[in-house]
């Protein structure tokens, strides 16, 4: 079976700018792998994310994201890839229930000139559950913490029920508790749907142990690709993260 | 108060429902999505094509809606690359299409013109045509069917236009399609509230509908409600009083906003922003 995402030499440069934000980047994800890209602030990792669901499109190179060319065919694509924002914010006054925004989710699955039938509406209902938001379904999002946010961005993107999901920074806003609900809520999430992840990560000590491989950025080209373990114990990680390098030490 | 006859009421209170509907339902989305300054210059658009029209020798609503709509084609690409901020917009665009449509307002001969020229300034009953209420009947069931038709994308949208596109919904075009239909609201009222006025149309009963409203569900049937009770609430006091009907129902939809605004619940409970410093 063809890979779930497949990268060949992307590069991404933002409009107005010279240097490109990723470039060179071959990268080839199983169905059903999960993988965690990890890097210092500002050496592409979201970029990587965003051209891979198309919501930024490649200036060089070609994306494949379940066999389908993001170039072409991006609203397809992310029809049946997750992704969950780095920093998604709600003003108080926004007037739109936990619940809707968590359907919202699946508007791109459902299709266009269809409504939602019942089992869109279980799908949002376990996902509420799954991520222990049940009692705020029918709570403005405005009154929401910083972290219920997070995890209702969560269950968004986990009753879309995707092919593929899309993590940026996930579990930032979350006390250690709650994070640790949130990550058990996705592996099994992703046990049961046997979905490929591509998670990112500024900090190595948040990448879970489910993780296949670690892919490690740096000034948007990839110097780093292999399994976990072996990627952690990596003595060329100091020269991307020197503080793990001293912790480890 | 005017005599009028029992046609002429039909025709201007169908004239003004349906004015009040298509303006305030188009107003959530505007008001929701940030769209504000592209809108007031697409109502003065409107203005400025309908004078144009007037100089022209063409029917004025035709001017008003070519200019809306191309405004809004126009605005929506670049208000999307954030190559023009909203002040600009404001401050360039909008002082353009006033001289302007002050300018073909001018420019035009007779003194019969400048009767027909400050209907369009200021609105006018006696504006108000058949063919009028047609348009805006098509317009209020082409707006009623987006909205049911594209309920959980425009949901989507107005909640979030980035997190809409990462879940597989083509907002940009959702985004245009608000703009063209708004662009299309502005022309067609512009009978009878007026070119300087109509704008008010479209934000006032969306913003107070949102006072009170935590379910964006709610708020997208309670705007138009709102819309239509202070629309025939100004037109009443229009025909009692013999004023203006586009003042009378903007000062009638300030006003409510205005108290909503003092009584909201939500604002009240929404914690003060900090003041920056």
């Amino acid at each position: 079976m063809a890979d779930a995402v497949v990268l060949e030499g992307v590069a991404v440069v933002y409009e107005g700018e010279r240097t490109p934000a990723i470039r060179d980047v071959d990268l080839r994800v199983a169905h059903g792998e999960h993988v965690v890209v990890v890097g210092p602030n500002g050496s592409g990792k979201t970029t990587l994310l965003e051209a891979i669901n198309g919501m930024l499109p490649a200036t060089a190179g070609r994306v494949t994201v379940l066999g389908m060319d993001v170039a072409s065919e991006g609203g397809r694509v992310r029809a049946r890839v997750g992704y969950v924002l780095q920093d998604v914010q709600a003003d108080p006054m926004d007037p739109f229930l936990a619940r809707d925004v968590v359907m919202m989710g699946r508007a791109g699955r459902i299709g266009v000139l269809r409504w939602p039938r019942r089992e869109d509406q279980e799908a949002v209902d376990r996902s509420i559950a799954a991520m222990g938001l049940s009692q705020l379904a029918g709570r403005p999002v405005g009154k929401l913490s910083g972290g219920e946010l997070q995890r209702l961005m969560l269950a968004r993107a986990m009753a879309q029920g995707p092919d593929v999901m899309l993590l940026d920074e996930p579990l930032a806003h979350l006390d250690v508790d709650a994070r640790a609900h949130a990550r058990a809520a996705l592996e099994g999430w992703r046990a049961a749907a046997g979905a490929t992840v591509v998670e990112v990560s500024h900090d190595l000590g948040g990448v879970p142990a489910t993780a296949d491989r670690i892919v490690v950025l740096e000034e948007g080209r990839v110097v780093m690709d292999g399994p976990r373990d072996a990627v952690l114990a990596s003595d060329r990680l100091r020269a991307t993260f020197p503080q793990w390098g001293a912790l480890r030490a | 108060m005017l005599d009028l006859t029992t046609g002429f009421l039909l025709t201007v209170l169908s004239g003004t429902a349906l004015a009040a509907y298509v303006c305030s339902a188009a107003g959530v989305f505007v008001v929701r999505m940030g769209l504000t300054a592209i809108g007031f210059t697409m109502s003065h658009a409107a203005f400025a094509g309908a004078a144009f029209a007037l100089w022209a020798g063409v029917e004025p609503v035709a001017g008003a809606l070519a200019f809306a709509v191309t405004t809004a084609l126009a605005l929506g690409p670049l208000a999307e690359r954030a190559r023009l901020r909203a002040e600009v917009m404001l401050g360039f665009l909008f002082s353009l299409l006033m001289a302007l449509g002050f300018m073909f307002l001018a420019m035009l001969p007779g003194e019969a013109a400048s009767g027909v020229a400050l209907r369009i300034v200021w609105g006018s009953v006696f504006s108000v045509g058949r063919y009028d209420v047609l348009y805006l009947v098509a317009l209020a069931c082409a707006l009623l069917t987006f909205d049911l038709a594209f309920r959980k994308e425009l949901m989507a949208v107005l909640f979030d236009r980035r997190l809409a596109t990462a879940s597989g919904v083509d907002a940009r075009a959702f985004t245009y399609a608000i703009l063209v239909l708004t662009g299309l609201a502005v022309a067609l009222s512009l009978r009878l509230v007026g070119g300087l006025l109509v704008f008010a149309l479209i934000i006032n009963p969306a913003s107070t509908a949102l006072q009170f409203l935590d379910d964006m569900k709610r708020v997208l049937w309670a705007a138009p409600a709102v819309g239509l009770a202070t629309s025939l609430g100004g037109l009443l006091l229009s025909l009692a009083w013999d004023l203006p009907v586009g003042s009378a129902i903007i000062i009638v939809s300030a006003l409510v906003l205005a108290a909503a605004i003092v009584v909201s619940p939500r604002r009240r409970r929404a914690p003060v922003p900090p003041v920056a410093t």
